[in-house]
């Protein structure tokens, strides 16, 4: 029922905004990449798929925080680095975020509980606007996107071990109503 | 017994006009206690406080309690029992000092002293004596109301430190800390022995990393009140509080003065250590390099700041002379050294290292790079240390017993020690500079 509505919406939207919002996607090849030297090649058009809750690539990314359909971009321990499947999540997220362009979104960076409290602060927010930065250059407007650092402060999963740290090193996204 | 009485007597009816830390004899000079062969520590007997009436020998026990619980804390002293025959019965007024039972006992230095209650004002005379010189070293007198019990007898245990090591003592200094006691990190302080506990923030979302002014007038802290991390610098004289001005993250300030504050900003897009007033303006920008630059800590006179960096890829310490702008790498050994802390004294930072089993431990530094130590080992997570105000000791958190709590322990690593029993976790203490 939601979908069918959310659906429509897309249409309509796609209607009025989709050529605006594929004008405004730029290869990032144009820029000076900050982002990452691995930069994978991003498509040439916007991703246009239905603005379902598909499943992340990383099979993961859903939690009692998640308030929509984009999944988090995993990283790993003491860097910023967005990885292949981060950045195939984020161009996930890009074309989600194309077919819905009245939403904003937060981008939370997370980190594990290792290491210490005040660098992980930092850490978290580099995730943060690592993975805000990634979305700029995939075309998505920068005033569509915030992003804050919760350091090692909010946990997805409390348990100890690479399984729980893993779940915590990650660009979370959150949907601004 | 009544001889001294009187002594005291005397020297309380000319002070009892005047306030709390009144000198008869001026502490201070050039006197510095030898110390016992090996141990280090200096050997103190300690008479019980003389008192008139029942009730005065109720507060002369208790006063003596915490006298020895202050001595105790410093752990600078090894107490001595004196020995029976100590006073003698002297010539008219006085009394004397038995100097040569004293010395069979061991004791370099000797200290005694008497309560009186008079109408609620509670007067403490002390004497410490010299015992191999066979000479009184200070006489002082304090007094107080009931309440400051614990102010009075510490008043005393600060003189009779700073008189006998030549240094300022931690008494009178404060710890502020983070605790989530009540389901959310606050900002709490305490005394320097874990006392008094109160707590500070009532933000009830995460408040982090409290630092005070070295004044005492002013507390910094991150929380996140507004969304983000944010620090927030508050008048503890009025509790007006300015927020950092800029936008992006203000996180994990430290004092270079009393009214300059310096904290890591990213409002032009790197995270750089920026100065900022007690208003929250930035007044200059520190550091600039690609990565992270987080958690500074100044040298006492200002002119240096210890800081995190990713400027050469994992996080480790560097050093920047402020006049020159000069910047040099401290730390070569571990691959994660954050939480630098400069000490007081100037000449060492104590700093952690997390290590590939993720446990991490306390070591200090000369602040030239030389003489390594290592403070802390095979207990879990040891972070955050910050230096009392004398140098001499170091609090720290710990997740030794499972759960995150403050410790203490000498400056070189010895008798390490939980400062306070409180609920929760407790973590990132911060040792003010200032004295009550």
């Amino acid at each position: 029922m939601n979908k069918s509505i959310k659906g429509i919406v897309f249409l309509a939207l796609m209607a009025t905004a989709g050529c605006s919002s594929q004008t405004a996607v730029t290869s990032p090849e144009k820029h000076e990449s900050n982002v990452t030297p691995s930069t994978a090649n991003v498509p040439a058009s916007p991703v246009t798929s239905a603005p379902s809750a598909a499943p992340s690539p990383s099979g993961y990314g859903f939690d009692r925080w998640q308030t929509g359909p984009l999944g988090d971009a995993f990283f790993d321990f003491d860097s910023s680095v967005l990885g292949a499947d981060a950045q195939a999540q984020l161009k996930q997220n890009a074309g989600w975020l194309d077919n819905n362009p009245l939403t904003k979104v937060l981008i939370e960076g997370h980190c594990d509980s290792r290491g210490t409290a005040e660098y992980n602060l930092a850490l978290g927010e580099r995730r943060a606007t690592t993975a805000k930065e990634y979305l700029k250059k995939l075309g998505v407007a920068p005033s569509r996107l915030d992003a804050v650092s919760f350091g090692e402060e909010k946990p997805f999963d409390t348990s100890a071990g690479e399984d729980a740290w893993a779940k915590n090193r990650r660009a979370h996204f959150v949907i601004k109503k | 017994m009544p001889l001294s009485r009187q002594v005291f007597s005397v020297v309380f009816l000319l002070m009892t006009a005047l306030p709390l830390h009144l000198l008869a004899a001026e502490p201070g000079g050039e006197y510095i206690a030898i110390r016992k062969e090996g141990s280090g520590k200096i050997a103190l007997a300690l008479s019980k406080l003389d008192s008139r009436t029942t009730e005065e020998s109720k507060l002369a026990e208790h006063l003596d309690t915490i006298i020895h619980e202050g001595l105790d804390y410093v752990g600078s002293f090894s107490m001595i029992s004196p020995p029976l025959n100590v006073k003698n019965k002297g010539e008219g007024e006085n009394h004397l000092i038995n100097y040569g039972a004293l010395d069979s006992v061991g004791a370099a230095v000797y200290v005694c002293g008497a309560v009186t209650n008079t109408l609620g004002t509670i007067t403490l005379d002390m004497e410490v004596y010299d015992t191999s010189e066979a000479k009184l070293l200070f006489r002082k007198t304090y007094n107080g109301q009931a309440q400051q019990f614990r102010a009075i007898g510490y008043a005393f245990c600060s003189d009779l430190v700073e008189f006998l090591t030549g240094k300022k003592s931690v008494f009178g200094s404060k710890i502020v800390f983070v605790s989530n006691k009540t389901g959310f990190k606050e900002i709490y302080e305490c005394d320097f022995d874990g006392q008094g506990v109160e707590q500070l923030t009532n933000s009830r979302t995460i408040s982090l990393t409290p630092s005070l002014s070295p004044d005492g007038r002013y507390l910094a802290y991150t929380d996140f009140s507004s969304g983000r991390p944010t620090l927030y610098i508050r008048d503890l004289s009025d509790g007006k509080t300015s927020a950092a001005e800029k936008s992006g993250v203000s996180i994990d300030p430290a004092w270079k003065n009393s009214r300059e504050v310096a904290t890591t900003l990213s409002f032009e897009g790197d995270q750089a250590i920026y100065l900022i007033t007690t208003g929250g303006v930035v007044s200059r920008r520190l550091t600039n390099s690609n990565g992270i630059d987080v958690s500074p800590s100044f040298s006492p006179d200002g002119n240096k700041m210890a800081f995190v960096s990713t400027r050469n890829g994992s996080p480790q310490i560097f050093i920047q002379d402020l006049p020159s702008g000069q910047t040099s790498r401290l730390t070569f050994s571990g691959r994660y050294n954050t939480q630098p802390s400069w000490s007081p004294l100037g000449d060492k930072i104590a700093y952690t290292t997390m290590d590939n089993g993720g446990q991490i431990n306390i070591f200090v530094i000369g602040a030239d790079g030389s003489g390594l130590m290592q403070l802390t080992e095979n207990s879990a997570e040891n972070e955050s240390p910050s230096w009392s105000p004398d140098g001499s000791m170091i609090v720290f958190t710990s997740s030794r017993k499972g759960v995150k709590k403050l410790y203490i322990m000498n400056a070189t690593g010895e008798n390490q020690r939980p400062l306070l029993p409180m609920d929760g976790e407790q973590m990132q203490p911060c040792w003010s500079l200032f004295r009550q």
